[in-house]
């Protein structure tokens, strides 16, 4: 994953770095998990997927045009509401910066 | 120092196992948001734009999370500002070493790499040991088991997996590892009960009995494994679990009865919805 971000680096092509800096309870992934975002919303890497990875992805194409970095709590405690299974049952903040 | 020259020198350090981390600041004035220090064992790079002093007290105060080598999000308090850093180590990943280049080998290399195991696969055979047949290994060697497992450095990240040709190079591989003082953090070895009986038969004269409770066989979990790639997952499933400090049975086993419970719609058990 670090060689991929050091070529978007490199290459400058916008897109987004998501990376999960804490966690509470059950998340179905763990701190320091990544993933990128292109401009065009393809990814590479996965911070769990589901509802909570939407509204990363979402946050991310903002943070692509506004070039400002951002930190966004994604919570998967409100248990029936996710109607796709994301029932994980923990809170993760997820840090979201521009690759460039 | 420029973001993607850091960011070269991360990578550089992880190719060289070296210990490494990368300290980012996520809550801080808008302009050091996002803004990157690289800590290496003796120094500590600042990104353009963090200063010295900055980068000196992170690496200071980082100092116990860098030799741990240990992930978190921590609060750092500093000529009356308080900043929210994040820690990221990368800890050198964990070796495999594969003895036998046969048909496990060939599934079980590339499951090791799929899982982040850094994989070196040895056989003294170089029609079985080379690079075109393990071309995902890190490393291949063409050499004896005997002289190999005299010399490789085992470390507590070091997982070893017994999958030679027959049980006499079980017996010599062994008769190596289990003089060395070091210990791996795994030793698992292929065979029959038939055929690990006899490498033991050969051993115990020289090694006490509690020595052989810490091999792994026959190796892996039982789920029916029948094939190469089969057997791989098998394998995986236990090592796996010996690193992640698990016993390995199915989750359902704990979880099932309390799910028929049901949730408690609505209801938030921690935390706070921004």
């Amino acid at each position: 994953m670090i060689n991929i971000i050091h070529t978007f680096l490199q290459i400058k092509k916008p897109a987004a770095l998501a990376t999960i800096v804490s966690t509470k309870g059950s998340t179905p992934r763990k701190t320091g998990s990544k993933m990128i975002v292109t401009s065009t919303g393809a990814l590479i890497g996965t911070i769990g997927g589901g509802c909570g990875e939407g509204e990363v992805i979402e946050k991310a194409l903002d943070v692509i045009k506004s070039g400002r970095p951002v930190t966004h709590t994604v919570d998967l405690t409100s248990g029936l509401l996710y109607e796709d299974g994301g029932i994980c049952g923990g809170i993760m903040h997820v840090f979201i910066e521009p690759l460039i | 120092m420029k973001k993607e020259v850091l960011y070269h020198k991360l990578s550089e350090a992880i190719l060289n196992r070296t210990a490494v981390s990368l300290v980012t600041f996520t809550e801080a004035v808008p302009e050091l948001i996002g803004k990157r220090i690289l800590l290496l064992p003796e120094t500590a790079y600042g990104e353009n734009g963090v200063a010295g002093d900055l980068t000196s007290a992170i690496s200071e105060f980082c100092s116990s999370s860098f030799s741990e080598q240990h992930t978190s999000s921590l609060d750092f308090h500093w000529q009356n500002n308080r900043y929210r850093i994040f820690h990221e180590a990368f800890p050198p990943p964990p070796h495999l070493i594969i003895a036998g280049a046969g048909h496990v080998g060939e599934p079980v290399a590339h499951l090791g790499k799929m899982l982040g195991f850094s994989v070196t696969v040895v056989d003294d055979r170089s029609s079985f040991a080379n690079k075109e047949r393990f071309s995902c290994a890190d490393e291949v060697c063409c050499q004896s088991f005997h002289s190999y497992f005299q010399t490789v450095p085992l470390k507590t990240s070091t997982y070893i997996l017994l999958l030679t040709r027959g049980h006499q190079f079980d017996v010599l591989s062994l008769q190596q590892l289990l003089s060395r003082e070091e210990r791996p953090a795994y030793i698992g070895m292929i065979g029959s009960r038939r055929r690990i009986a006899g490498v033991f038969e050969q051993l115990r004269h020289d090694f006490p009995e509690e020595t052989f409770t810490h091999i792994h066989t026959p190796v892996g979990l039982d789920i029916g494994a029948e094939t190469p790639a089969e057997i791989a997952v098998s394998i995986f499933a236990e090592i796996l679990a010996v690193k992640n400090k698990k016993n390995g049975e199915p989750l359902s086993s704990h979880i099932r009865e309390l799910a028929k419970k049901g949730f408690r719609k609505g209801q938030k058990r921690c935390g706070n919805r921004k």
